[in-house]
């Protein structure tokens, strides 16, 4: 009953983090969600794709994001996703403590 | 909350759009992989279409997580993977699940039987409209200590009349009848019902309608039929209404069938109510209409209304009550009795008093199924220590605790649930055997069987169980790194530190456990022994009782009643192995209605209101039953011939009403003081008799000639009593035929020893007596093999410091003996656990037992010396083979 590997679970919380930050600048489709991230982080992170919807549907489940369909830019039917009240919130909290810890493993690298 | 809320309902929509949400997965990845591959062969990319699929990964695995998403058990493919590894595994080890099967099966199995019994008699709806707002009103005389008692016709009128609280009020009282035409004539139990019932009771006949209040009254014959009668007797003809059918010979017109689910009157506690196969209108005769204080026959029901409340109605009826006693002074004794309407929730009235009993034998087997847990628990653990090994690898490849314990819960639940299905399938067997035996007693168990309802509580119960055996062992599971488990030796691990004390602790347990029920049992069995060691007052070898009743049409005079009464003594009596035959209106042990009486000089009927049993007979009643005369003499042949105004009374009633007076020459009368009923004079006392439900103080009773009684008391029912030489029913065949020759027409209720009767109102308390001790054995069982289980396998674990403490010189003898005292240890604590718990628990029970005192010292005594040697017997064995291990063999083998 091996477990199945998934890559995802490392980066889990942070991916999460980066979605909710992508969808805070305005609703997005998924594939618009995994090239802002690429974009912004000046292509230093690329989203695998593969885990990014499971994500986005685990944070819609919990009603941190919803969804609404409509027609892209080619003219495709396109899945929009968009913060929710306790999507902005969890945002907020979670950058917050990233910036915390981030600053505080920092810290600890710099120290002499 | 609302992350949760949200998630569940999309799941809920999941369940029904499941099509609908896989095209939108569908549909948002290859949007995204044509966007991807858009982008790719802008930038020139060769194949971009088999590159953008490459780098999205594989759709097949994300749409099939995604869907996981959607599902109530996002982990339900783990689920299966883990059942399917967990019957593997118990197939590899298929003594231990056998034994945990078999355990559980039969704690699950008697919850599901004594649950089903419960359901039956306590929950199951009875049928009627909106039953909830039916209540059984009663008449009491609280000064007096007699409650519930029917009503008197008059008094019912009266309730109907000026009560408001109720929607509709109804009066009814059980009635056989014989039924013929159609070949044989049988007795049937049928109803006298007011015309008000059925509106009350809100249940409509399938086919025709009910009786109008026009038809109820005296001389207007018409009949509705049960389903069953319908279908058994008429063929369920669809032309059924307007037919005529031959009631005690003579015709009634159908006019409506009860559906097949309508049960009416319902067995009750007070009087002796069988469902009816027949209605007909209740229909009071000027006859019946006497004093208000007597014919106390008629059960009344009534529907609340919407609004009101059981005590609003309750308010209401003791306004009503004071205005009877206001109103009709003669019903009130001189020192200011009030009769007093009450009203009870039907269901509590039908079955209320049967509910603790019944709770309690639920009580008894939920602790067969906790012993059960207890060992199966044990059996797990010590599994567990053994696989502590293979968790371990599964955990350094990558399973968190979690999954191991979704696995180990997966066991335990699979394995509660193939116990449930054996339970449900030893309930289902007993289910068939237990009505038979207990119908009779409670109402409601015509019927058990295992609905939806009952299945519902075993698969609680099933699950339950299984958490409990399963999340038990959990506490122990190893807490360390994976590699560190890995490294040490799997016997001795940190789990292994903590299991003893957890085994332990489960021996402890069940042995407390069983300790309690065994006392119950003992309890009850003691209290069994002293009821059937008490001496019912008469004879019952030999003595052949045969019931049945005279249709009103053929016997509608005296004279006409009178004439076949002698006709049958003497028939009888020329039977040869005959000694003594007499009627009477009443057996021994037979319910027998209250009647109001007025004992002459007695200082006591100023302060109570005076009730008595009344049991009207003619021949050798007293002798046939072997009744002991106390005072005076028993009737004379005269008595039952002629208008002479004498009475037999009990000791009970003497000395209740004339305490230290000589009863003999003393008067009473029927009904109240002012009745006209004549004066009677006491010309005996005989002992007592049991004569309502075993086990019930005997009651005031009084003996009258037939020809003498009340008119409406005497009825037309008949029983005979013969006291035979020789084998009893070898001569009912005999009897049969004498009663034919008499009237070939008449049906015969019963015949049956009185013996039989006197088993059969014993057999209740010996069944649930027996299902008790029972539980308590099997519980016992179930202690001793987990005791036993326990101390082989500590011995098992300790060869190797037996074996040196052998090899430094210790004596075998001391090596058993350890074992002895560690086992002494375990069932001193469980004893002591239980001693304190049965004494919390046995005051409980003390409405159940019968001349034991709950801390009965016997009991008390006996269960700790069963339980003890029952401990002793589990650790010979270990011991034995503890004293017998061989040093060198056991170290060499390490």
């Amino acid at each position: 009953m091996e477990e199945r590997p998934r890559k995802a679970d490392l980066l889990q919380g942070t991916l999460e983090l980066l979605i909710l930050r992508t969808v805070a600048t305005g609703e997005k489709h998924g594939y618009e969600i995994a090239e802002w991230i690429h974009v912004a982080s000046a292509d230093a992170l690329s989203v695998e794709e593969g885990a990014l919807y499971p994500a986005l549907h685990r944070l819609e489940l919990r009603g941190l994001l919803t969804a609404q369909w409509d027609v892209s830019e080619n003219n495709r039917r396109a899945k929009y996703y968009r913060l929710t009240a306790s999507g902005r919130k969890r945002l907020s909290d979670t950058t917050e403590s990233w910036r915390r810890t981030s600053a505080a493993i920092n810290r600890v690298l710099d120290a002499t | 909350m609302a992350e949760w809320l949200n998630s569940v309902g999309l799941r809920v929509r999941a369940l029904f759009r499941r099509g609908r949400l896989n095209q939108d997965l569908h549909d948002e990845i290859a949007h995204h992989l044509a966007m991807r591959e858009a982008k790719l062969r802008a930038s020139g990319t060769a194949q971009p279409a088999a590159h953008a699929r490459r780098q999205f990964g594989s759709v097949a695995t994300i749409q099939e997580e995604l869907r996981e998403s959607w599902t109530f058990a996002p982990h339900l493919g783990n689920v299966l993977q883990d059942l399917r590894y967990a019957a593997r595994m118990l197939r590899h080890s298929a003594g231990f699940a056998v034994a945990v099967v078999l355990t559980l099966g039969l704690g699950i199995g008697a919850n599901t039987a004594f649950f089903s019994i419960v359901n039956a008699a306590l929950i199951r709806p009875l049928g009627y409209a909106d039953a909830d707002r039916l209540v059984a009103v009663h008449e009491s005389f609280p000064e007096s200590n007699l409650e519930h008692l029917p009503f008197s016709p008059l008094d019912f009128e009266d309730l109907q009349r000026y009560q408001e609280a109720f929607d509709g009020v109804a009066a009814y009282r059980s009635i056989p009848f014989e039924l013929s035409g159609h070949g044989l004539s049988e007795q049937v139990q049928g109803a006298r019902v007011s015309a008000s019932l059925l509106p009350t009771l809100g249940v409509a006949p399938i086919v025709g309608r009910t009786f109008s209040t026009k038809e109820d009254r005296p001389g207007v014959h018409v009949a509705i039929l049960s389903w069953g009668l319908w279908h058994r007797r008429y063929g369920a003809d669809p032309a059924i209404v307007g037919r005529r059918i031959t009631l005690d010979r003579r015709a009634y017109t159908v006019v409506g069938v009860m559906p097949r689910t309508f049960v009416f009157p319902r067995r009750g506690p007070r009087v002796n109510h069988e469902p009816a196969d027949v209605w007909v209108p209740l229909a009071f005769t000027d006859r019946e209409r006497v004093e208000r204080a007597m014919n106390l026959t008629n059960s009344v029901v009534a529907r609340l209304k919407s609004g009101v409340s059981l005590e609003m109605a309750q308010a209401q009826l003791d306004v009503l009550s004071g205005q009877i006693a206001a109103n009709y002074p003669s019903v009130v004794l001189n020192a200011g009795f009030r009769p007093h309407l009450s009203a009870v929730p039907l269901r509590e009235d039908i079955s209320g008093r049967f509910r603790f009993p019944l709770l309690m034998l639920l009580a008894a087997g939920g602790f067969v199924l906790l012993v059960a847990c207890a060992n199966v628990a044990n059996l797990m653990l010590s599994r567990a220590a053994g696989r502590n090994r293979e968790l371990a690898v599964r955990a350094a490849l990558g399973a968190g605790r979690g999954r191991l314990m979704q696995l180990l819960l997966c066991e335990a639940l699979l394995l509660s649930f193939a116990g449930g299905a054996l339970g449900v399938t030893l309930a289902y067997w007993s289910v068939e055997t237990i009505p038979a035996v207990l119908a009779s007693s409670v109402p409601g168990l015509q019927d058990v069987t295992l609905d939806l309802r009952v299945l519902a509580f075993t698969a609680m119960t099933c699950v339950a169980t299984g958490l409990i055996v399963g999340l038990l062992p959990l506490a122990t599971l190893d807490r360390r790194s994976p590699g560190d488990a890995l490294r040490a030796d799997t016997s001795r691990t940190t789990g292994a530190r903590q299991r003893p004390r957890m085994q332990q602790a489960f021996v402890i347990s069940a042995v407390g456990l069983a300790f309690v029920l065994l006392v119950g049992a003992g309890l009850l069995l003691r209290s069994f022994s002293a009821l059937i060691a008490t001496n019912p007052g008469f004879r019952a070898a030999q003595v052949l009782t045969v019931s049945m009743t005279l249709p009103q049409t053929t016997y509608n005079t005296p004279a006409s009643v009178r004439t076949f009464h002698r006709a049958l003594l003497g028939g009888l009596g020329s039977v040869p192995g005959v000694r003594y035959s007499s009627l009477a209106s009443d057996f021994p042990l037979g319910a027998v209605g209250n009647l109001r009486f007025e004992p002459e000089g007695s200082a006591l009927a100023s302060r109570v209101t005076p009730m008595t049993n009344l049991t009207s007979v003619q021949g050798p009643y007293f002798e046939t039953f072997g009744m002991t005369l106390r005072h005076g003499r028993f009737f004379t042949e005269e008595e039952h011939l002629e208008d002479r105004r004498v009475v037999i009374v009990n000791e009970k009633l003497a000395t209740r009403f004339w305490p230290g007076e000589n009863p003999i020459g003393k008067r009473l009368k029927w009904g109240s003081v002012d009745s006209v009923s004549p004066w009677l004079t006491v010309v005996g006392v005989v002992g007592d008799v049991a004569d309502g439900p075993i086990g019930v103080e005997p009651d005031v009773h009084a003996y009258q000639p037939f020809r003498q009684a009340p008119d409406f008391f005497l009825d037309r029912r008949v029983k005979t009593a013969v006291l035979v030489q020789g084998n009893a029913r070898a001569l009912s065949a005999r009897i049969r035929e004498e009663i034919a020759r008499l009237d070939p027409q008449l049906a015969i209720e019963s015949i049956a020893p009185m013996e039989q009767r006197l088993r059969d109102a014993f057999a209740p308390r010996r069944f649930s007596t027996g299902l008790v001790m029972v539980c308590a054995a099997v519980a016992l069982l179930l202690a001793w093999i987990g005791l036993y289980g326990l101390l082989a396998f500590s011995i098992t674990e300790r060869r190797r410091e037996i074996a040196v403490r052998l090899a430094l010189g210790a004596e075998p003898r001391a090596v058993a003996g350890m074992v002895v005292a560690q086992a002494a240890r375990l069932v001193a604590v469980g004893l002591i656990v239980g001693f304190v718990a049965s004494l919390g628990v046995t005051r409980l029970v003390t409405s159940l037992l019968y001349e034991t005192n709950h801390y009965d010292a016997m009991t008390f005594v006996i269960v700790p010396l069963v339980v003890a040697l029952a401990a002793l017997l589990a650790c010979a064995v270990p011991a034995w083979r503890a004293a017998s291990v061989e040093p060198l063999k056991a170290l060499r083998a390490e």
